[in-house]
């Protein structure tokens, strides 16, 4: 199986394209809830197609999901993930009770916010014109969720790019992960644009 | 992803976490204690070069049939139990949409083509789910995520084992 090639300046350009990203998404989430969001340092994932699942977290976990699909001059999914607990925490935290339509829906807008924070960065950033479709919400095993998105944005190749970010917000257990997954064309039109095309 | 195993010891277990719009394929010997397991991630590879073998409907068939043989199963014994090819979903990039059904398509297809007949079959709906072969029992067992695990299959011992065995 080939392993993907990035130059390590290629990576680095990812990882502070998700820094910045998240760091806006981090924003938004603390002036929604009020509280203190930490970031942690993203990581750029470069991994053949069977260990990226893997890599995200471990397969059979039962996690709850925000798939935000972003189109334009680059297509790539957008996806949030919380342990399902932490969901939870996070609707009592807006006033909702989790696992209803009504929390369902409260999570699928925390996604929209975030995800649309996320990629209004990367689109100045990369001077790009994107924009996001409505959020999906499903909870499942983290396994079955992001084989099922890697198929559909780099399933012909072999390897996969994952830039991966850790919000957690202050003072209560609630963290969430933050995956941009770009297409395979997408990933070469971000390289590009970030001025470390191959 | 795009894996394929083949197992031959009764101890022995065969398992992918986490089946969404991928297949799990199994195709068992019963009689020989051969089961082989692929993990199908697409419908088909013609646009691709050197595919992990696992990967594609079309080419994974082949493979599950060849590796089973070489592991000591008879083709003409070989059944085929598939799980999984759900729509998890409703927003996509690409012309993509549901991949699910058209990798159980693909699949049952290339079964056909190769004469495999399938046992069982749990596919389609909106839910993951992880498949487990057990080899000394010869059972197929589902889960979906928070629920608990099912048999879905159990291949009890072939009559055709006893009969072959009275012969020689």
């Amino acid at each position: 199986m080939s392993a993907p090639n990035y130059t390590d300046l290629q990576l680095d350009a990812m990882r502070e394209l998700a820094n910045i990203g998240s760091g806006n998404a981090a924003t938004a989430l603390a002036s929604m809830l009020g509280k203190e969001v930490e970031l942690s340092v993203p990581r750029a994932l470069a991994l053949p197609l069977a260990d990226a699942v893997d890599a995200v977290g471990p397969a059979e976990k039962t996690v709850s999901s925000v798939v935000l699909p972003i189109f334009g001059e680059i297509d790539a999914l957008v996806l949030l993930l919380f342990p399902t607990e932490d969901a939870a925490t996070l609707c009592s935290l807006l006033g909702v009770e989790a696992g209803t339509e009504v929390g369902d829906s409260a999570i699928g807008e925390i996604g929209n916010i975030l995800g649309t924070s996320y990629i209004n960065a990367l689109a100045s950033m990369a001077n790009l014109a994107i924009e996001p479709r409505p959020p999906h919400v499903v909870t499942d095993m983290l396994g079955a969720i992001v084989a099922s998105l890697l198929s559909q944005t780099v399933g012909e190749t072999d390897s996969a790019l994952v830039l991966d970010t850790g919000l957690a917000v202050a003072d209560v257990q609630c963290e969430l992960s933050f995956l941009l997954l770009p297409t395979t064309g997408g990933i070469a039109e971000l390289l590009g644009r970030l001025g470390v095309g191959s | 992803m795009g894996e394929l195993a083949v197992a031959t010891a009764p101890e022995d277990e065969l398992m992918t976490i986490g089946l969404g719009s991928c297949i799990g394929v199994a195709v068992v010997d019963r009689a020989k204690s051969v089961a082989a397991l692929a993990h199908v991630m697409l419908p088909d590879a013609s646009a691709v070069a050197n595919a992990p073998a696992g990967k594609f409907a079309d080419t994974a068939i082949p493979a599950l049939i060849e590796e089973s043989e070489r592991a000591g199963a008879r083709r003409v014994r070989l059944e085929a139990i598939l799980v999984g090819g759900a729509q998890m979903f409703e927003v996509g990039v690409g012309s993509t949409l549901d991949i699910g059904a058209r990798n159980a398509t693909a699949v049952l297809e290339a079964l056909a083509r190769a004469r495999v007949p399938v046992r069982a079959q749990e596919t389609g709906g909106r839910r993951g789910r992880t498949m487990r072969v057990h080899v000394g029992a010869m059972t197929v067992t589902v889960k979906e995520a928070g629920g608990r695990e099912v048999e879905l299959w159990s291949g009890s011992p072939s009559p055709r084992r006893s009969a072959e065995a009275i012969h020689r």
